[in-house]
């Protein structure tokens, strides 16, 4: 099991569009990915599930992948929030 | 002034009579009458049955045709929003196709999709009601949220389910509509006035709409009596209640008593004789008495519609608005050889008259599943604007049109022109296409006549320079009068204002008319305006040489047409040039045509 935490740092926080990011790039890989805010944790592969999280910027969420691509999973995910899912800046 | 002799009137019998009083227990709704002609049936409700999901339960056996069905229409779903998404993200760019794609992650996003299934599959729930319960469960979490952000996003699932049950539902909606039946609508789009029709209904109320949207030119093409713009008939209304339709006067009454429905009976009865007496102006010339002709023809949509010209009396087609056939397939491209073929046979069967093909004026109210959303759409990307950023819907289209030419008359039509340079440019394409026909060795008419739609002021206005660029003008009055009043047509709020007979108007009809003429071309009219007899004499005047309607309007144009001298119709013309509003112009026209005793069917009568 990987766990990561992270910041969301562009500007809208993870409106639809990331969300989608996010889901997109889960689904490629086999393991099972949680996120989980505050005391809430959704399942990381459905998009209905990350945009309720409504994390907005500055919020810190902890990422849990599990399974056999589990490191690959986290650091493509880790990825996408450090470029701030290429939102201009 | 016409002799009386000359008077032509209709028999007395064929006059409304005093108007008839509702009697208690029946429920009259006022509305805009847009297609003519009185049915009586029973009402189907059509709006509510299409989103409103029921509670219902499946058998065992029912089970793996309920999850296919759910299957379908999921990947239908998807279909359409990956369509969307791309042309949005396409032609908007940056963020706009993001929600398009996030409504097509749900789709198979465990939280919904395998949902779904479960429900089905272990309760045994319909599809519908099983997509509703999911969903109604994710929208109220959604709802309760503080964020108005994800209070949106609840919307954007009711969207979703909306979708979904739409497409469960296709197919299975039209089964249940009785073949004599009057439905009753929120609002109805074009394709489904013609799936409708094919069924066989009676005709059509609608909470919204007017009488120049687009729904409403389809009832009047199909012949389906029509009343639109009722605020709210949908919730008067039952399946199964006996309705009274007059889409002549622009009224439904609920649950008619006896003494109405007799009424009613002998209106449709006169309507009919009505109908009959104008078959006998049929094959009788559209000339004045002083024997100036004025050429009738017909606005086309549908090759089911080439029929009604020989019925009525057109004389070729003055609009065909190609668009329909796109929009009718719900695709986005119809191959250059899908278009020839159509083009071919209406050019076949319309020839030797010719035929007038408007290339594809999307756009405005007319959206392809593009799904863009545009604030203004009327005054954004439509018509030629598209087509010139779109070589790939221009070029098989302009190369099907001129194919076609090879087997009868045809003109080409350029709608929602602004700028010369839309002209030259569109002119250029066509050269080229015609060097690689030549090189293709297909066959074409070597001079195809080209004209533009005059329907943005700014045309009419440069209409002395556009003149000597294209072979004809065809002013489109429903547009013009929208942008010269600034007033939306479809918009209930300011339908009042909605006026095609603002002296503003006329004024740009005639200075398209002068410089038209000063070059020798001819001037057609396409828009709604050609239609009411009431306005014939003065488009005359003013020098209109084409009217181009619905078929089923002609006669009676011709009846117009053929009373009247162009004396008096100039006259007329500098009269209401003169008018202070469209009010005015209106008085002017009831009291000119009383006074010349072109005595029209007080049905029409009620428009002025």
């Amino acid at each position: 099991m990987v766990v990561r935490e992270v910041t969301v740092t562009n500007r809208a926080g993870l409106h639809t569009r990331p969300a989608s990011m996010i889901v997109r790039t889960a689904s490629k890989f086999d393991s099972e990915f949680f996120i989980q805010k505050d005391s809430y944790e959704i399942n990381g592969k459905s998009i209905i599930g990350v945009m309720t999280l409504a994390a907005e910027q500055g919020a810190t969420l902890s990422l849990t992948f599990e399974g056999e691509d589990e490191a690959e999973a986290a650091d493509a995910i880790a990825e996408l929030f450090e470029s701030g899912f290429g939102e201009v800046k | 002034m016409l002799s009386d002799s000359q008077h032509v009137e209709l028999p007395t019998e064929q006059g409304t009579p005093e108007r008839h009083d509702p009697f208690a227990g029946e429920i009259v709704i006022e509305g805009i009458g847009v297609a003519p002609g009185i049915a009586i049936g029973p009402a189907y409700l059509y709006a509510r049955a299409a989103f409103e999901v029921e509670e219902r339960h499946i058998t065992r056996e029912e089970l793996d045709e309920e999850l296919r069905r759910f299957e379908r229409a999921v990947a239908k779903s998807e279909r359409d929003l990956n369509k969307i998404a791309s042309v949005a993200k396409e032609k908007l760019g940056g963020d706009s196709s993001s929600i398009f794609e996030a409504q097509a992650l749900m789709l198979h996003d465990s939280e919904l999709y395998d949902a779904v299934r479960e429900r089905i599959e272990q309760d045994h729930m319909s599809a519908d009601y099983a997509i509703q319960t999911v969903i109604n469960k994710h929208r109220q979490l959604l709802n309760a949220s503080d964020s108005e952000y994800l209070r949106e996003r609840a919307n954007d699932m009711l969207d979703l389910q909306d979708r979904i049950v739409r497409h469960l539902r296709r197919g299975k909606l039209l089964s249940v509509v009785d073949a004599d039946s009057i439905v009753i609508a929120e609002n109805l789009t074009a394709a489904d006035i013609v799936l409708f029709s094919r069924r066989g209904i009676l005709g059509t109320a609608m909470d919204y709409g007017g009488s120049t949207s687009h729904v409403s030119i389809m009832a009047r093409a199909l012949s389906l009596p029509a009343v639109v713009s009722t605020h709210g008939i949908t919730n008067h209304v039952q399946t199964g209640d006996l309705i009274v339709l007059d889409g002549l006067e622009g009224r439904v009454i609920i649950q008619p008593s006896e003494e109405t429905q007799t009424y009613y009976r002998e209106c449709q009865e006169r309507y009919r004789r009505l109908q009959h007496e104008q078959k006998q102006l049929v094959p009788l010339p559209a000339e004045t008495i002083d024997g100036h002709p004025v050429r009738l023809m017909a606005n086309v949509e549908f090759k089911e519609e080439l029929k009604l010209l020989k019925e009525y009396g057109a004389v070729g087609i003055g609009l065909f608005r190609t668009e329909i056939l796109f929009l009718m397939q719900r695709r986005i491209s119809l191959s250059e050889d899908e278009q020839f073929a159509t083009y071919k046979q209406i050019v076949e069967t319309v020839g030797p008259d010719p035929v007038t093909f408007r290339v594809l004026d999307f756009g405005g109210d007319k959206m392809l599943p593009l799904g863009h959303r545009e604030h203004n759409p009327f005054l954004g990307w439509r018509g030629i604007r598209i087509l010139l950023d779109k070589p790939e819907l221009m070029v098989p289209q302009i190369r099907a049109i001129m194919r076609a030419s090879a087997y009868g008359p045809l003109r080409i039509l350029i709608p929602m022109v602004t700028e010369l340079n839309e002209v030259f440019e569109f002119r250029r394409v066509m050269e080229e296409i015609a060097d690689d026909l030549r090189a293709d060795g297909e066959e074409f008419a070597e001079s195809i006549p080209v004209g533009i739609m005059v329907e943005v002021p700014a045309v009419a206005l440069k209409a002395r320079r556009f003149a000597s660029e294209v072979d004809f003008f065809s002013l489109g009055t429903n547009d013009l009068t929208q942008y010269t009043l600034a007033v939306d047509r479809g918009n209930d709020l300011v339908a009042d204002k909605y006026q095609e007979l603002d002296p503003a108007v006329l004024q740009l009809i005639k200075q398209t008319v002068t410089a038209a003429h000063d070059v020798g071309i001819k001037v057609s009219l396409c828009g709604e305006l050609a239609a009411r007899p009431q306005a014939t004499p003065l488009l005359l005047g003013l020098g209109v040489d084409e009217l181009s309607a619905s078929p089923v309007y002609l006669p009676e144009i011709k009846r117009v047409v053929r009373a009247v001298s162009m004396d008096e119709t100039r006259a007329l013309a500098d009269e209401a040039l003169s008018c202070g509003d469209a009010h005015e112009v209106k008085a002017l026209l009831k009291h000119w045509m009383h006074k010349h005793a072109c005595d029209l069917a007080s049905y029409l009568e009620r428009d002025s």
